[in-house]
């Protein structure tokens, strides 16, 4: 009885008889349909326009379409490139994710099981570095990417991406390495692994889920990353699929759904990696945060 | 453990790379802004010394007074409206109806897709023409409702403003995991004391998720200050820059090769920010002192 009492407190009080408990279950069932309505409604939207001709579109917008108009989709992959981009994206994505993933893990070990002077240093300029505005600056890093000659390539951007995941991707790293016991390093230890053994053979395997989650949340990054990206190229071969889709806007002038095709298609990688990567998404969004 | 030499050695390796990549895209840019925003510089001739005449010119400058303005609405109304409204999603679902995991899924959605395919899902929504709010004006009988939301001076800042305050997927995730960790003996305790799911809420609930809500506050203002894309992409500050922000005011001094007055705006968006965090936490000192 008191389980049922105490896991559901809300549920448990709707049930009684009264008026106010009716009234309350009915507002909360309005709220979390509204939300769920408000977000997924725009998003079916779009996929449905996207299946449809122009006219139709013009005609009424919520019509569905008589003939679902998949030409739309070769359309769009034909005129903007776009299996290029999403190319440039997901390499740049990956390597930048790679190369923070290895610096970030190798901090965080150093970080976690180790003490020495300047540590706490670090944590506060790691906290100060995610919460400061990186937008701010753009100068710097517009002035230092083009004077190490990375202007307008793929490698600039995965610098960049690679540098700017550090603090969130050590601390969520740092909060798996840190959780993890003693005991089993010293023992290490006392057989004789030393600094790169106990690293390699012991905590990196242990901290499978926290390199994960950061690595999932850096790659999410890095995919929908668009200021910098929009800052740091000028050509079409190392764009991403970001800007990708900016410039569609220009490129299908007038064919909407077209461009609705190329949005939509632009959006699966993401929807598919939600769908199959959830736990850790959303554990690297909100650890990353709580640590902020 | 004491450290070894093979430790000391070992650490040194490890913490560089992940090291410099901070220093050089972190610490040095921060100084860089703070020096740069003293100079008068166009990035070709060579740089005057002007002192704090930049802050001075940007202050005087009424778009940038406007972009700080829309940036302090954007922070309030993501503080004051979205965080309330995760809070109450957090605390609905927090009370497991039926599907509360799919909905949570479904909130946390817009948060994994990039601001740009937003940004242009949005735009679609808004459009004068073919746009699904005209359309849902027109089905409703209230044609007569129907504008340019984006281009028109009095719709534009709050149609920004809007459509991303009922994304509440974010916070609402970082408040319900602190929520889930309240042991169920404060509740069932409320109840015996004929205490009502709306009084658990606001006696129970939300002074134990204080930190999360915290957390959530600080962010909301750190993300409004540093608005960028969707604006860019949807009215690029007009009509008539009503809807402009302070890092969209910094781009266009970059793009107009004005680096001292970019970097002197960046510098009053770090500040800003840095005032706000410590506002935001001495804010939450003070409550939180007040519950013990």
């Amino acid at each position: 009885m008191s389980k049922i009492m105490t896991r559901r407190p809300a549920v448990y009080l709707s049930r009684g008889d009264s008026v106010k408990g009716a009234i309350g279950f009915v507002v909360k069932w309005l709220l979390i349909i509204f939300f769920a309505v408000y977000t997924l409604f725009p998003l079916i939207w779009l996929i449905i326009s996207s299946l449809k001709t122009n006219t139709e579109l013009f005609g009424d917008p919520f019509s569905l379409p008589r003939v679902w108009q998949f030409s739309n989709y070769q359309n769009a992959l034909a005129v903007s490139g776009l299996l290029k981009m999403m190319g440039n994206s997901i390499l740049i994505a990956l390597l930048a994710t790679l190369a923070n993933v290895v610096c970030a893990s190798m901090l965080a070990y150093c970080l976690s099981r180790f003490r020495f002077k300047g540590r706490e240093i670090i944590f506060t300029l790691f906290s100060a570095g995610i919460l400061v505005p990186l937008n701010a600056l753009m100068v710097p890093y517009f002035m230092t990417i083009t004077n190490i000659g990375l202007y307008n390539t793929r490698a600039g951007l995965i610098l960049l991406y690679s540098a700017i995941g550090i603090p969130m991707s050590t601390f969520i790293i740092r909060g798996l390495m840190g959780s993890l016991s003693r005991e089993i390093e010293e023992a290490a230890y006392i057989d004789g692994c030393g600094f790169f053994g106990r690293f390699f053979r012991i905590i990196l395997p242990l901290s499978r889920n926290g390199l994960m989650t950061a690595a999932t949340f850096q790659f999410l990054t890095c995919w929908n990353e668009f200021v910098f990206a929009n800052l740091l190229t000028s050509s079409q071969d190392v764009r991403t699929i970001q800007l990708g889709i900016r410039y569609f806007t220009n490129q299908f002038s007038t064919d909407f759904v077209s461009m609705y095709a190329a949005i939509v298609i632009s959006v699966l990688p993401s929807i598919l990696g939600y769908v199959l990567f959830q736990k850790q998404i959303v554990s690297g969004l909100t650890s990353g945060a709580v640590k902020g | 453990m004491k450290l070894s030499r093979q430790d000391r050695v070992g650490m040194a390796l490890f913490m560089t790379p992940g090291m410099l990549l901070f220093l050089g895209f972190f610490v040095l840019p921060v100084f860089y802004v703070l020096a740069v925003s003293a100079l008068e510089w166009n990035g070709m001739t060579s740089p005057v010394f002007v002192g704090l005449n930049n802050y001075l010119r940007i202050w005087r400058d009424v778009v940038f007074r406007r972009s700080v303005g829309n940036n302090i609405i954007w922070a309030l109304v993501a503080c004051c409206v979205q965080v309330p409204l995760a809070i109450l999603m957090a605390l609905i679902l927090n009370s497991k109806p039926r599907g509360w995991q799919a909905f949570r899924t479904i909130y946390f959605f817009p948060q994994v897709i990039s601001g740009v395919a937003l940004a242009m899902l949005w735009s679609a929504v808004y459009n004068s023409e073919y746009g699904l709010l005209n359309g849902i004006l027109h089905a409703l009988g209230r044609g007569d409702l129907a504008r340019n939301w984006l281009g028109n001076l009095q719709t534009a800042l709050p149609a920004l403003l809007i459509y991303w305050v009922f994304y509440v997927g974010y916070y609402m995730v970082i408040i319900m995991s602190d929520l889930s960790g309240i042991t169920q003996d404060y509740y069932e305790a409320a109840q015996i004391d004929g205490a009502g799911s709306i009084q658990q809420a606001w006696y129970i609930s939300l002074p134990l998720a204080r930190n999360s809500i915290m957390t959530c506050v600080t962010l909301a203002a750190v993300l409004s200050l540093r608005q960028f894309e969707q604006v860019f992409l949807l009215t690029n500050g007009g009509p008539a820059n009503r809807t402009s922000t302070m890092v969209l005011y910094l781009y266009k001094q970059i793009q107009n090769m004005r680096y001292g007055q970019a970097n002197a705006a960046s510098v009053m968006l770090i500040c800003l920010g840095v005032v706000v965090i410590l506002g935001i936490r001495r804010l939450f000192a003070m409550r939180s002192s007040a519950y013990e």
